[in-house]
């Protein structure tokens, strides 16, 4: 049994039905979740990042993961609906508080941008409306050399018919492009019934156009690499990480890598972190 | 020598409110499965659905559930599984969604792998009794009913009381 892991769960304001959601995805067997916060910039007045309500106080105790014995491990997400490209701003502060970070591009240029320049980690594609766009190869192509991945969510999928259309021609589409690999399936899950089983998700994937092993990866491994690029992001190359000591603030500290991601062993490690990125 | 070959799905139904799964029973499930196969897969799931499907085994207490399908078309048929939202019974909508837990040539090794599911399901129940005494009662209760029933039932009927404790 491999890790799993679901980096998309709707951020809500209600702490009971958002712990009810990480208790059903600790009950399913997932061993990491995302809370994912949407920040939508309109052009007409200027709007604030939302910044992260921190994981101990949103949920008091960390439920047990299903078949093992540690608890649930719970990041923050911040995705971004882009339809100007001022709407991403690199390099932004209020970024740096997210583990993970994502954008969800509307037109075909920033679609361009967002595979081939921007720092993120996910490429949310939309699947509540008609693609608004072809992926073209090249920058599809460049975003998986550039190990960004590509996120399909299902749950749009299950509350009707229609989504479910425009969800499987538009991850259909995506997987034509891109053959399969840099998917990860995940949840946007608000409540608790609209998650589903890791073992059920893979063969989902089936509906999507992905082969076995490439459903599998998309809840797993892709996954793994997804929060392992985000590290990099914030470390230089993910070999040394500074950090602020409790003492002197103007002390800087130097982590091995071994510190910044000791979970995984390192011959298990994506192989996308090469230091050029 | 040959035989028919099929898959048995071992899944467990998740309610939000666990009194509800008593009111289940297999052909509301099997009318679910079929309904939300010929959704998405239109006649020709139907079709493949009306062979030798069957809920072979249903426990109402712990929400298990066996489903055959024929070996040929099972995953075909088990993407259309994710999609059900809820089960309609007695006149009554119980919202909840099916988790696969187990894929098995025969129902055997359904029943091993169930048997040791349920095993570590007690193992993570067991800390979250509150007094000694809960934990004893339990205990007494698992040895009652290994005494009695065969070895499957007393498995899923400690399974039943301890959760009992719970509430």
């Amino acid at each position: 049994m491999s890790v799993f892991m679901d980096l998309n769960l709707s951020f809500t304001a209600d702490k009971k039905l958002l712990q009810s959601v990480v208790e059903t995805a600790a009950h399913l067997g997932f061993s990491t979740v995302a809370i994912n916060y949407v920040f939508e910039p309109t052009a007409k007045k200027k709007q604030d990042i939302p910044s992260p309500t921190p994981i101990n106080e949103l949920i008091d105790q960390l439920p047990v993961v299903q078949g093992r014995s540690r608890p649930i491990r719970v990041l923050n997400r911040l995705t971004i609906v882009m339809s100007d490209s001022s709407h991403f701003r690199p390099n932004a502060a209020e970024y740096r508080c997210f583990d993970l970070l994502a954008v969800q591009p509307t037109t075909d240029k920033l679609f361009h941008a967002a595979c081939m320049t921007y720092d993120v980690d996910i490429i949310c594609i939309s699947v509540t409306e008609k693609l608004p766009f072809f992926f073209k190869r090249a920058p599809v192509n460049g975003a998986v050399d550039r190990g960004v991945v590509f996120e399909v969510s299902y749950s749009a999928a299950i509350r009707d018919s229609t989504m479910r259309r425009y969800t499987i021609a538009n991850a259909v589409s995506l997987m034509d492009t891109c053959k399969g690999k840099n998917v990860i399936l995940s949840s946007a899950a608000e409540k608790p019934l609209e998650l589903r089983g890791p073992y059920d998700i893979t063969n989902l994937g089936l509906l999507f156009g992905l082969s076995d092993g490439d459903a599998k990866e998309a809840v797993s491994s892709t996954c793994r690499s997804v929060v392992l690029h985000a590290e990099t992001r914030r470390t230089a190359s993910g070999i040394i990480s500074t950090m602020r000591s409790c003492s002197e603030s103007s002390c800087q500290q130097e982590a091995p890598p071994a510190a910044a991601d000791s979970e995984a062993p390192a011959a298990k490690r994506a192989k996308h972190q090469l230091p050029d990125d | 020598m040959v035989r028919v070959k099929s898959r048995y799905l071992l899944c467990e139904l998740n309610v939000s409110d666990r009194s509800s799964l008593l009111l289940l029973d297999d052909r509301a499930v099997s009318a679910a499965v079929k309904a939300a196969v010929a959704r998405t897969h239109g006649d020709y799931g139907a079709a493949l659905c009306s062979i030798r499907f069957n809920v072979k085994y249903l426990n109402a207490h712990t929400g298990i559930v066996f489903l055959r399908f024929p070996k040929s078309c099972y995953r075909l048929l088990w993407s259309a599984l994710p999609f059900i939202t809820s089960i309609e019974t007695r006149g009554q909508k119980i919202p909840c969604f099916f988790n696969c837990l187990h894929v098995g040539g025969t129902i055997r090794t359904c029943q091993k792998f169930l048997i040791r599911y349920n095993k570590q399901q007690l193992h993570r129940m067991l800390p979250t009794c509150k007094t000694k005494e809960e934990e004893n009662q339990v205990c007494e209760a698992i040895l009652n009913c290994s005494l009695t029933g065969g070895r499957r039932e007393a498995f899923e009927d400690e399974f039943e009381s301890e959760e009992d404790e719970e509430e």
